[in-house]
This record gives C-alpha cells, structure tokens and sequence, in this order.
C-alpha cells in the first residue's frame, strides 16, 4: 500500500493520458465540455492530492476550485514533451496546496487525519505486480532507502510536510532530516538513472 | 560524488518533494521564472516523483463544487468571441470592397467589444493591433490581475522566414520593451508584463515588427511597426 493505496489500482488510474491530453487541447480552445471531461477524469486524483497536504475538506475544496480555474487558463501552456498532462495537472494542485498550508502553519501536524485513507502512509513496493514501469521504477528505487528515510520521502510527498514537521514527526533534528532527505534524493536520482 | 549544480538540482528536488518553507518556495519561484536550468530541473523533478502522485487514492470531491469552478471560469471565449467578429468583419469588408476608410477602427472595436461586454470582466484589457481601420491584424488581450497577455491572430501571417514580435512602448520605459514572438499558433500566452506596473500595463501603445525569424537579435526592434493599437478596459 502506498498511502492507502494498492498498487493494483493505481495502474487503472493511470491509463487514459491520450484522453487527458485531448481534453487539455479542448480546455486551451475554451471548450468547456472537454474542460469538464477533464474535470470527471481528474478531479478525485487532485482532490485526494490536496486534502491529503490541506487536512481541511472545506478548504480543500476551495482551493481545488482555484486549482482548475487555473489549470482552464493555463491549458495552452501545457507541453505534452516536458509533462504528462497529470504530473502537471499534479504539480499546479500539490504548488498550491503547499502554498496555503505553509501559509496557515497551524494545521497540525501529529493529529490523525480526518479520514482513514488518507492516514500516514507506508510502502510495500508489491514489485512484482506493478505492471506501470515508471511506478515499480520508482517504488524500487525507494526501496533502496532505508526504511526510516524511505518513510520520512514518501510522507513528504504524500502530506506535504516540512523539514521541521518532519522533525517533530520523526524525532530528529532538521538538520539531519534536511541531510536525510537530500542524501535520500540524489540516491533516487541515480537510482532513476536520469 | 556532488556534481557542481547538484545545489540547483538538489533545491528543485526539495521543491518539487514539498519539503522547503514558506520564503524558501517564494524564491525558488521567483528564480524559476529567470532561470531556465532551474526551471527544467523542477520539471523534470516533478516528472520523476509523479508516479506516486498517481498512485495515490483518489477522494470524490463534494458534488457542487463543478457547479462553482464552472462559474468561476474565465473566458478565453472573450478572445476567440472578439476575434471572431473581427475575423469576419474582415472577411465582410474585403467582399465589399469598402476599403475607403467608412468604417473607423471605433466601430470595429465598438463592434469587438459590445461581444466581449457580455462575457468582460472588469479587469480585462484589449487592444486590437491593426495598420488601419479596414486591417485588424491582432487583438491583444490582458488580465490586469495576472498580467497574464494574450495575442491571437486575426488576419496577418508573417512573410516567409520572417517573424512578427510583440513590443511594448511607454515614455517612461525609454526603448520599447519585447513582449515575445507571436508564434505560429492560434494565440500566444506569456506572463512578460508580470514585470510591469498595471499603470504602465494600461497606459502603453502595443506594437507589432517584423524581424529575423525566432525575433529581433538585439533586443530592440529592428524596423518600424507595422502594426500597433492601445489597450481599451472591456467593461462588463
């Protein structure tokens, strides 16, 4: 599971890039039918993107509003050679998500999340089944972390956390987490071999 | 072994991970926008973790929130609804043979912006870039609030191996100040006027050049407008 999440399932929900990419060319023309398939087809993957790093399920919301206004503006901008038309739709969510919850800085940090799939994740790679090649790519070369700092990554990542919360989560001072997490990403760099 | 732009490569690592705090994405982001290394190391960043993003569980968003983000959405068709009346008032003219002037650029933007006035917001902006009354050759359009520009062509197609440029001109900035090729596509976006105050923004004479293909080499223009028109507030 990663966050909650078996690997199975994330393979359905990564088909579909074509049409994705089709709706984004609608969206840049002002169609907003195509903005709208976009919408169906994405929205519950950047809703979870954001709750999981807001907590906040009304706030979420409205900053996921923000999110596809944007992304409605921006779609002419989007280049298919340097993103897939998720990881930048992904990117633009996860930016301004992360923007509002360093903003707010109250949001706490130990307390369980509202819902339980959204709950601190693990990983258990399931290498074998993962038949998405950049994924199991990915979840091996996270594997290749050790596992305390393969969890201080993947909760990063997942839930948006800053080195000092990861600090206060991880019982360690910034100073090693920051060194942690850097080691842990040039290890990943070349583990990518990219 | 740290190659020399691991810090640069390491800081888009850190960025795109989520990791940095609140001043540290503020620069990251104002850099990004001037450094293209930086900019390309975020992406690429980005592409290599998104796997997990995908996989990831997905979360049904509350059912009303289409309703409001469609109410909320922009309108790109203020564009395309004003360059197409544009488009074939154009097309009426040249049929007509009315080439003497009768109908003054006012018209056509009273015309132009009539349509727009529907959909306008107030911060939108909109200049329609022509030789003469009988030959808009562009509309310019503006969002104050992002500064975000956006140029479509109307009827102008830049002679072979040449390409048009979008200039900026004000007193108070000295020379005129390049606002991007116009690329061969169906409108061009940029966020150039991020640089200037809305005063500036609203108060410039927006000129087209003609100039070496992938624009002028010098940074200024290199022969005379041949296009040019001021921005107009579209008021709702």
């Amino acid at each position: 599971m990663i966050c909650g999440r078996t690997l199975f399932d994330a393979e359905a929900a990564m088909d579909g890039s074509e049409d994705l990419k089709a709706f984004l060319a609608g969206a840049a023309r002002g169609d907003r039918a195509a903005f709208a398939s976009l919408y169906r087809a994405t929205s519950p993957k950047l809703y979870g993107a954001v709750l999981r790093i807001l907590n906040d399920r009304a706030l979420a919301t409205d900053i996921l509003q923000e999110v596809y206004v944007k992304i409605w503006s921006h779609a002419a901008r989007f280049d298919p050679a340097r993103a897939s038309p998720l990881a930048w739709m992904n990117a633009i969510a996860r930016n301004r998500a992360l923007d509002e919850v360093r903003k707010r800085r109250t949001v706490s940090v130990d307390a369980d999340s509202e819902d339980r799939h959204l709950a601190a994740p693990d990983i258990d790679p399931l290498g074998g089944r993962a038949r998405n090649e950049e994924l199991r790519r990915l979840l091996s070369c996270l594997d290749g972390l050790d596992p305390e700092r393969r969890r201080i990554v993947v909760q990063a990542y997942c839930h948006g956390l800053s080195r000092d919360e990861l600090a206060a989560r991880f019982s360690h001072p910034v100073a090693t987490i920051k060194t942690w997490l850097r080691r842990s990403l040039l290890q990943l760099r070349e583990c990518l071999g990219e | 072994m740290m190659a020399p732009d691991d810090d640069l490569d390491l800081l888009a690592a850190e960025y795109a991970l989520g990791v940095l705090d609140l001043a540290e994405r503020r620069e990251t982001e104002a850099r990004r926008r001037n450094e293209p290394a930086l900019d390309a190391a975020i992406t690429r960043w980005e592409r290599r973790l998104a796997p997990l993003a995908e996989a990831l569980p997905p979360v049904a968003p509350p059912e009303n929130l289409w309703p409001r983000i469609e109410s909320a959405l922009p309108a790109p068709p203020i564009v395309v609804d004003l360059v197409d009346v544009l488009r074939q008032r154009a097309r009426r003219w040249k049929a007509a043979a009315l080439v003497g002037g009768a109908l003054a650029a006012g018209l056509a933007l009273a015309l132009g912006l009539s349509e727009m006035g529907r959909l306008g917001q107030p911060q939108n902006f909109v200049a329609v870039l022509q030789q003469d009354a009988n030959s808009p050759a562009f509309v310019v359009s503006v969002d104050l609030a992002s500064r975000e520009l956006t140029v479509r062509p109307i009827d102008a197609v830049a002679p072979s191996g040449k390409s048009y440029e979008l200039w900026m001109i004000n007193d108070s900035l000295g020379r005129p100040r390049s606002l991007g090729v116009i690329e061969k596509a169906d409108f061009t976006q940029n966020d150039r006027l991020r640089a200037y105050p809305p005063e500036i923004v609203k108060t410039s004479l927006y000129a087209i050049t003609v100039e070496p293909a992938g624009g002028s080499p010098t940074g200024k223009p290199t022969s005379a407008p041949v296009f040019a028109g001021k921005l107009i507030q579209a008021r709702p």
